[in-house]
């Protein structure tokens, strides 16, 4: 146990560090800003990557056919796509310089084939893209196309035999509902770049750390406290401690930023409703714990401040490009995705995700919490091994 | 008070010692000089008294009880006053002073008297809520020294205190440390200037390569009997001279003089006998005690700022 001439020791210690942070303007804008930005640009420019507009994307139409089934398909699409630019002379080189995304071409006899029993006699239909339309984009709309062609087909083939019409068209979508279960969230690029850029900012205390630590050792602060018989551990804790607090400032601060300042920038909004704040704690405790743990770690091996700010950026980077910070795991090839699962960044934001979208309780997310916890213990373990050999050379 | 016993010290990866046999003593009340060019070992002699280096060979004690229990039971009896600024310069001086007063252990109300004390001894009440990175050089050198005497050491190691100081805080600072020596408390005091040697301390101690090379009082040490000849010789080159002379001494060139630090036991007369024995006259001739600079000189064969 701890004495109370120890505990005031630490309490002083403690104070030293955050008074010299409070003081340390880049300190607080590489800890504090620098996430806010990342998180208000990042969410701002990927907001149409989880949630593609309808509206908007440019497209033309080369109608061939005369027919009323072809104006039938072409009036659904425009309800659901807006106006179709003029067809330009050249379609395909407009599509290849991207001033258009996609054509649409309607054969001349649609209307015939589509309305015929039996197996339709050739393509009728083309879709045509801009080579840079994203994958999923390209999906999404000839899926979109076919489902509404197959639709108009089956309204033509009912009501030639039967004689009823389906009025309104569309019947395919009171046939099917679509619905995410994510207690009626779902991703947006708010909510992946919130927890993303977070864990980023809260490894990102390893500059802080190492900095101080590095300015300590060349100004024989550090010797000054050895000599005073201040432990090697004193000194750690002393550094850690104040780092779980600026870690606990800045995901509030984070969350704040998404949950009231990107609706007001125009992004989508950050919900916490319905959410297990315990979980919540839980998840961005262990979080801080490995952070802290890293930082303490790497600021005992790093000797100067050329190292101070290169290698932490560069670590962090890296930790934060492996772990989906930067590209959601999601999207990653298989292998990079398996690569991903290393990255302590990965397990917090996985975890993050589980709290946010999931709304998971506290025993859904003891794996990413016992990892967290688990590498910032064995961080610790190293940091005061080394911290040890440094203080003896 | 302090009695350190051949002690040796070898960094690692490096094949010669950074001590080797150190034997020294410190009183209190007194201040003990130690003189050394770079690399002679002061350094790592401060850092282990400092507990910064563990003991690889021989003793250290401090009022007969060795030096590693001694830290563990009151590390703050032996205080540093280092080189570098060692400080937080974004942090006022009373902010330092708080700091470095919780780290001495001292309870708030000691830690308040102790820090008033120190302000006012280092004279720096005027600065106590001013940041330390604002602090003029001078400035910064006082702060280094309240903070050392915080926890009110029984041994104060000054190291180079005075380096890049203006003549007026490296006054005040060698004033200082008479008067902490005149309180009772044991000084060691290392630095490159002779004349502060020469100011402040009652025993001196010169080092090199990790060595002690002599150790007394500053009267011993400046009439060991050594002294030095300067003289200008005719009918014999003045490099033949040295080399004549190389047997009584430790001869070097000075302008057109020959200036030789004489060994132990040498008189002048011999030395002049020996030059016109061999053939040469004496032109100019004039002799005198050592100064510390040059008995460092004829012990060590370099000047006390080479490297």
């Amino acid at each position: 146990m701890p004495t109370r001439v120890q505990l005031l020791l630490l309490g002083a210690l403690i104070r030293k560090e955050l008074t010299i942070l409070v003081r340390d303007a880049h300190a607080l804008a590489s800890l504090f800003l620098m996430p806010i930005i990342f998180i208000v640009i990042m969410s701002l420019a990927l907001k149409d990557i989880y949630n593609p507009p309808l509206f908007g994307r440019a497209y033309a139409v080369d109608v061939q056919d005369k027919g009323p089934l072809a104006a039938e398909l072409m009036k659904r699409w425009v309800e659901m796509h807006g106006e179709p630019r003029a067809l330009p002379a050249d379609p395909t080189e407009a599509l290849r310089h991207g001033d258009l995304r996609y054509v649409i071409r309607i054969e001349e006899g649609f209307s015939q084939v589509v309305s015929a029993p039996g197996t339709p006699s050739g393509v009728q239909v083309h879709l045509i893209a801009d080579p840079a339309l994203e994958i999923s984009l390209f999906r999404a709309t000839e899926a979109e196309l076919s489902a509404l062609v197959g639709e108009i087909r089956a309204e033509a083939l009912q009501d030639r035999f039967t004689g009823m019409s389906t009025k309104g068209g569309q019947a395919i979508r009171l046939l099917v509902k679509t619905e995410r279960l994510t207690l009626s969230l779902h991703p947006t690029a708010v909510q992946q770049n919130v927890p993303a850029w977070l864990i980023f900012g809260m490894f990102f205390i390893v500059n802080a750390i190492a900095n101080l630590l590095v300015q300590e050792n060349d100004n024989g602060t550090l010797s000054r406290l050895l000599t005073l018989g201040v432990s090697p551990g004193i000194q750690l804790l002393s550094k850690g401690l104040p780092y779980l607090l600026v870690n606990g400032l800045q995901a509030a601060l984070m969350l704040a930023v998404g949950v009231w300042l990107m609706p007001l920038l125009g992004g989508d909004g950050l919900s916490l409703s319905h959410i297990h704040w315990g979980s919540l704690l839980l998840l961005l405790g262990s979080l801080s714990i490995a952070a802290v743990g890293m930082a303490l770690a790497l600021a005992s091996l790093i000797r100067t401040h050329a190292q101070a700010s290169t290698l932490g950026p560069i670590i962090n980077v890296l930790m934060a490009a492996l772990g989906g910070v930067m590209v959601p795991r999601s999207i990653m090839p298989s292998a990079m995705q398996t690569l991903a699962g290393y990255s302590p960044m990965n397990w917090g934001l996985e975890g993050l995700m589980a709290v946010l979208l999931r709304h998971s309780s506290p025993s859904e997310i003891m794996q990413p919490v016992l990892s967290l916890a688990g590498f910032g213990a064995v961080m610790l373990v190293a940091a005061v091994i080394l911290f040890k050999r440094r203080t003896r050379q | 008070m302090l009695q350190i016993t051949d002690l040796g010290y070898q960094y690692p990866h490096s094949n010669k010692p950074a001590l080797d046999g150190i034997s020294l003593s410190a009183r209190r009340g007194e201040v003990l000089g130690l003189l050394g060019p770079n690399g002679a070992g002061k350094t790592t002699l401060i850092s282990h008294l400092a507990g910064l280096r563990a003991i690889q060979r021989g003793s250290i004690l401090v009022d007969g009880v060795p030096l590693a229990e001694m830290r563990a039971e009151a590390p703050t009896r032996i205080a540093v006053a280092p080189q570098e600024y060692a400080f937080y310069p974004t942090l006022s001086v009373r902010e330092n002073l708080q700091c470095f007063g919780a780290a001495s252990r001292l309870g708030s109300k000691l830690r308040d008297e102790r820090i008033a004390q120190s302000l006012a001894f280092a004279q720096l009440e005027r600065f106590a809520d001013t940041r330390a990175e604002r602090l003029s050089g001078g400035l910064k050198r006082r702060l280094n020294l309240a903070i050392a005497l915080l926890p009110s050491p029984a041994l104060v190691l000054f190291d180079e205190p005075t380096v890049g100081v203006d003549p007026q805080s490296r006054a005040f600072i060698l004033e200082a440390v008479k008067t902490l020596a005149r309180e009772g408390t044991a000084v060691i005091y290392t630095t490159h200037y002779m004349e502060e040697i020469e100011a402040i301390a009652d025993h001196a101690l010169i080092m090199d390569h990790g060595k002690v090379l002599r150790d007394g009082t500053l009267t011993e040490l400046l009439a060991e009997g050594a002294t030095r000849l300067r003289l200008i010789v005719g009918n014999m080159e003045a490099t033949a001279a040295c080399s004549l002379l190389a047997s009584l001494g430790t001869p070097r060139m000075e302008g057109e003089y020959i200036v030789v630090a004489l060994n132990p036991g040498v008189s002048p007369a011999a030395a002049i006998s020996a030059v016109e024995n061999a053939g040469a006259c004496i032109e100019q001739l004039d002799y005198g005690h050592y100064n510390l600079e040059h008995l460092f000189m004829a012990l060590t064969q370099r000047s006390l700022r080479d490297d």
